[in-house]
């Protein structure tokens, strides 16, 4: 694979080579930074908003808060007590956290199993199981939905949404899984298995220490679809005590259309973790993204 | 920022190598399918067997209780392309409708989210902050779709004390206020705009990272013998990116049939029904209007406009290309 | 690299930890017990605050908790939650027309099998109002509270400064419009966009239409037995735009589809003024004074006058509107809130709040604290002419229907025909 460097003319020697060459690239700079502050500008605003007073917002763009400073956690604090945002955060980790493991655990074991170990038919499952990636969710609202109520009233509880997002998260993690788990050493598998090891053994002693990097990359993409998730949890979750902010931020568009600083707060608190597990966890994020491209 | 290479599809390795001491007892051959099992259980029971269901509802007329109330054959298909203004309207010029919309995204959602992504990704790839660039472009994908919609409701706000866009447009440029949202003949426009403010990092990162697997030696050739850059671009560096771009747009395809959330928090649709896409008529009529036989039929178009992708998925898969 | 991420994971950890913990400690109980009922309704800010006083004199008076939750398109929430056999125990809607498809669907307890005879209603409701809450001759919803839609806000100061009268026709409304125009000022902040606002245009219409089409075509449209093609919509539907054009409304036609419900109130009355006139019911007295500003002094700085007339022989017909209680689920704790809200002293409890007006006859004058809500209610009880929201009698979710049919015919009013044959052919035999 060709370096990081590789389409990047070479660098300026001299101290006069190094200055014609940001004057003559000078339009080159202004755009890019541009553009990227520009791309900042209204994930700044929104945070700049969260911090103001309700008169200061109405009266003055958030532009004008950096010399104005008159910053407030109010809020933050109003958003998560009196509109629920707080025990709306926890729902999310409740219904985000099982909705991980679920797909990561059945998919990694299916995955194993199309890699590894052979069976009849194992080629048109696999391909079947690419195929269904990309069945939009809208498919499976209404059915589940009846099939829920009728059910246990899953609807009431959590294992309704918990089972509809793994059902739409196995054919990313399969296909994902398996490509990764078919360049694993073919020496080491064979070896433990001359060994004696069972199958169970083997995906759990070899394959799965060695996979980390592709079954973190699913984990925080299927993470981050989950907890950003609005439409499933819209339908499935029609309890309003279980409801996750996605779906109860825009609950707060209609009783408090107009203050801007509650929906910023409220927004920022969906935002906090997602971004968090983005800047620490970037690498594993862009990898899952890159493979999940095929993912609707 | 570097990336590791994707997991290339390749077949998996035959059944035991070549070191097997004994063939496959009855029980191992099936072993396989144990792994799998629970997999393809819970796929089978809550993605496969809804989908079916969708599709038959299709073909029915349904009420509150979700049932097959009353065959329709192909009606709600017809109803649906031919006499519903608000699905697809071809009587007027330029047509209307929530089909049209999507086509609309399709246009200008893809291309310019191309367009900017694969720009910045040539032009980043030339300075030592590069990788600053691209986290700025690409947080907003970490951002749910929800919050993205709060992000833009306060940036189009008709204020220009409040909104950034008439703060610029009005403050700076001096013209009216406008109402990017209520305006009928603009809000598409405003939506598809938020939604490439969000999706132009996917692009950048695939692209800036295709584009530094294009050798080098290739392009000095090619700048020794006089090219300039424009056509290094034109000539050497898009062909040599045709695949990247063909799994971006796809994605970007992907993400205009489905795309929901952000019409829901921003607009409802609105003003009237001007802004609505066919995955957002899909919810509105089955669980508004109270129609899920009619919601079901979009449903079901919203699988034939996605099959495609699907067949393409399946294709390039078997025949093992390399993804990027 | 390893450890790196490590230490990231054990960063993102300990942060939901943390966030864990803050939330238990501040976040509401919401464990339904045994002795709570939820009430789904629509309100927010004041008027939600306004509710919340009377759930707490029942909860002091009976110990069963209120769990109240509201919607944001409050049809597919109530829809989705029956299909996920999950209903709310009490829904307090403001579309009787809704509610008669409720009830036909099987999905609302009536009245009279809860305990509340007929009897007992006829004796705190007068007929009107109690057919209003029926379906196929059984009662289902509880009157709680109604507001009149004939009332037009404005500022008596500014008034005072223009040497303005308060308007008695249509025409010196327009006059009036017309001489703010003229003084550079904004003369209407309209809101009928986002969020489901589109509502307000059809008080609008509503208002006009039973001023020149006259009460008895005005119950044959919205019943099903007048088509929205008759000449007489289409006209009203212009007057409308007499004053809902680029000319007169801030921000022009865009502006109003891009405008909440609120916020366009806060364009009239909030400190940062930009409109002079608003027109909604009489609901918004109580948004105005206690959510967008409350510096306001009513009399002063807001004030309300009634709807003026159009054709002078059909005069001052009162559009209102009111939001009935119903039961999706039969409970001790239902019967229990049903019959209280149905009693006087808690319609006395809600009209204190200044927000609202009781239709129950057992709430006297008196009991409205401030000159705007007994005027309100005085509108109300001596109407010659009384009429329901139109556009919450339509049927299924043709109320919202009909909302965006009269967006559409603001932005282009040259079209209105079309727009009418259309929304006629959508509503053809549903009713």
């Amino acid at each position: 694979m060709a370096t990081v460097e590789s389409a990047v003319p070479i660098r300026a020697r001299t101290r006069s080579e190094r200055l014609v060459r940001l004057v003559s690239r000078g339009p080159l700079h202004i755009a890019l930074i541009g553009i990227a502050v520009l791309w900042l500008v209204p994930t700044v605003g929104l945070a700049l908003t969260s911090f103001r007073k309700p008169p200061a917002i109405a009266s003055s763009g958030w532009w004008h808060s950096f010399t104005q400073w008159d910053w407030t956690l109010h809020n933050y604090d109003s958003v998560i007590t009196a509109t629920g945002m707080g025990h709306a955060w926890v729902n999310s980790v409740i219904i985000t956290v099982p909705a991980t493991i679920l797909p990561l655990t059945l998919g990694a074991l299916a995955a194993f199993g199309f890699a590894w170990v052979p069976f009849p038919f194992r080629d048109t499952l696999f391909l079947i199981i690419v195929a269904l990636m990309i069945v939009p969710i809208q498919t499976s609202l209404v059915p589940l939905l009846k099939l829920f109520a009728n059910h246990g009233h899953l609807n009431n509880h959590y294992y309704g949404i918990w089972l509809a997002h793994t059902a739409f998260g196995l054919p990313l993690a399969v296909f994902l899984l398996r490509n990764f788990f078919v360049t694993l050493p073919k020496d080491l598998i064979e070896a433990a298995r001359i060994d004696g090891a069972s199958n169970l053994a083997i995906f759990r002693r070899v394959v799965v220490p060695l996979s980390v990097p592709a079954l973190a990359s699913f984990a925080i993409f299927q993470f981050l679809w989950v907890w950003n998730d609005l439409l499933m949890a819209l339908i499935f979750v029609s309890d309003p005590s279980k409801q996750p902010m996605t779906v109860r931020i825009p609950y707060l568009l209609s009783t408090y259309g107009q203050e801007y600083n509650l929906l910023a707060a409220a927004a920022f608190l969906l935002m906090i973790l997602p971004l968090l597990v983005f800047f620490s966890l970037q690498r594993y994020f862009v990898q899952g993204l890159l493979a999940g491209s095929v993912k609707t | 920022m570097s990336t590791q290479p994707l997991p290339t599809p390749v077949a998996g390795p035959p059944p035991g190598g070549g070191l097997r001491k004994r063939a496959w007892s009855g029980f191992e051959r099936f072993q396989g399918l144990l792994f799998v099992m629970p997999a393809l259980v819970v796929l089978a029971i809550f993605l496969i067997y809804p989908a079916y269901y969708t599709i038959r509802l299709a073909f029915y007329e349904s009420d509150f209780h979700f049932g097959f109330f009353h065959y329709l054959g192909v009606d709600n298909f017809k109803e649906l392309l031919t006499n519903d203004p608000d699905f697809l309207d071809l009587s007027k010029f330029p047509p209307g409708g929530a089909l049209i919309n999507n086509l609309r995204w399709v246009i200008f959602y893809i291309s310019l989210s191309l367009i900017i992504g694969l720009g910045l990704a040539v032009l980043a790839v030339r300075v030592r902050y590069e990788r600053a660039v691209k986290t700025a472009i690409f947080v907003p994908m970490a951002i749910a779709a929800t919050a993205v919609g709060i992000i833009w409701l306060l940036v189009y706000n008709t204020d220009s004390n409040i909104g950034v866009m008439n703060a610029v447009w009005h403050g700076v440029l001096g013209q009216h206020q406008v109402s990017w949202l209520g305006n009928p003949a603009i809000v598409n426009y405003a939506l598809i705009f938020a939604y490439v403010w969000a999706s132009v990092g996917f692009v950048m990162v695939v692209l800036s990272a295709a584009i530094k697997g294009i050798p080098m030696e290739i392009m000095e050739a090619a700048r020794v013998d006089g090219a300039g850059e424009w056509n290094i671009f034109r000539r050497i560096m898009l062909p040599m990116l045709s695949l990247p771009i063909s799994v971006v747009t796809i994605w970007l395809f992907i993400n205009v049939i489905k795309v929901f959330d952000i019409i829901y928090v921003m607009t409802g649709g609105g003003p009237g029904t001007t802004s609505r896409v066919i995955a957002f008529t899909m919810y509105e009529e089955t669980f508004h209007n109270g129609r899920p036989g009619y919601g079901a039929a979009v449903a079901v178009i919203m699988l034939v406009l996605i099959a495609p992708v699907m067949v393409l998925n399946v294709r390039r898969f078997r025949t093992e290309k390399v993804v990027a | 690299m390893r450890r790196k991420s490590l230490i990231a994971s054990a960063v993102a950890l300990a942060v939901i930890a943390a966030g864990l913990t803050a939330t238990a400690i501040s976040a509401k109980p919401t464990k339904k017990s045994a002795n709570s009922i939820e009430v789904l309704s629509l309100w927010g800010g004041s008027e939600k605050d306004a509710f919340l006083k009377v759930t707490a004199a029942f909860t002091k008076a009976t110990g069963i908790k209120v769990e109240y939750t509201s919607a944001r398109d409050f049809i597919p929430d109530i829809q989705t939650r029956l299909a996920a056999g999950n209903p709310p125990d009490i829904g307090i809607l403001p579309r009787p027309g809704y509610i008669a498809t409720l009830a036909k669907q099987g999905s609302l307890k009536s009245l009279s099998s809860l305990g509340l005879t007929n009897k007992y209603m006829a004796g705190n409701y007068s007929a009107g109002w109690l057919k209003l809450g029926s379906s196929s001759g059984k009662l289902y919803g509880v009157p709680a509270k109604a507001n009149s839609k004939s009332v037009i806000w404005y500022k008596p100061d500014s008034f005072k400064k223009y040497k303005f009268k308060v308007p008695k026709t249509w025409a010196q409304l327009l006059a009036i419009t017309k001489a703010y125009k003229a003084k550079g000022l904004v003369p209407w902040s309209v809101g009928a966009g986002p969020n489901q606002s589109q509502w307000t245009l059809t008080d609008w219409f509503e208002n006009i239409y039973a001023r020149t089409a006259g009460p008895a075509k005005y119950q044959r449209l919205f019943t099903g037995k007048l088509k929205f093609t008759d000449p007489s919509v289409a006209n009203a539907a212009r007057i409308m735009t007499q004053i809902i054009n680029n000319k007169y409304v801030l921000n022009g036609v865009q502006g109003v589809l891009g405008q909440s419900f609120v916020g366009s109130i806060t364009d009239v009355f909030g400190t940062n003024s930009k409109a002079q006139l608003f027109f909604e019911g009489g609901f918004v007295g109580g948004i105005a004074t206690q959510q967008v500003n409350p510096a306001l002094k009513p009399g002063k700085t807001i004030a309300d006058f009634p709807w003026p007339t159009i054709k002078a022989s059909l005069d001052h017909p009162v559009v209102g509107a009111a939001d009935f209680a119903a039961a999706f689920k039969d409970t001790p704790e239902v019967r229990q809130f049903l019959k209280y809200i149905s009693t006087g002293p808690a319609g006395v409890i809600w009209v204190s709040t200044n927000a609202v007006t009781s239709p129950n006859k057992k709430v006297p004058a008196r009991a409205y604290p401030s000159v705007l809500a007994r005027a309100e209610a005085h509108q109300l009880a001596t109407a010659k002419t009384f009429l329901f929201d139109g556009s919450d009698l339509l049927p299924g979710a043709f109320g919202d229907t009909w909302g965006f049919a009269l967006q559409d015919v603001i932005q282009k009013p040259g079209n209105i025909k079309s727009i009418l044959s259309t929304f006629q052919s959508k509503i053809q035999g549903k009713f």
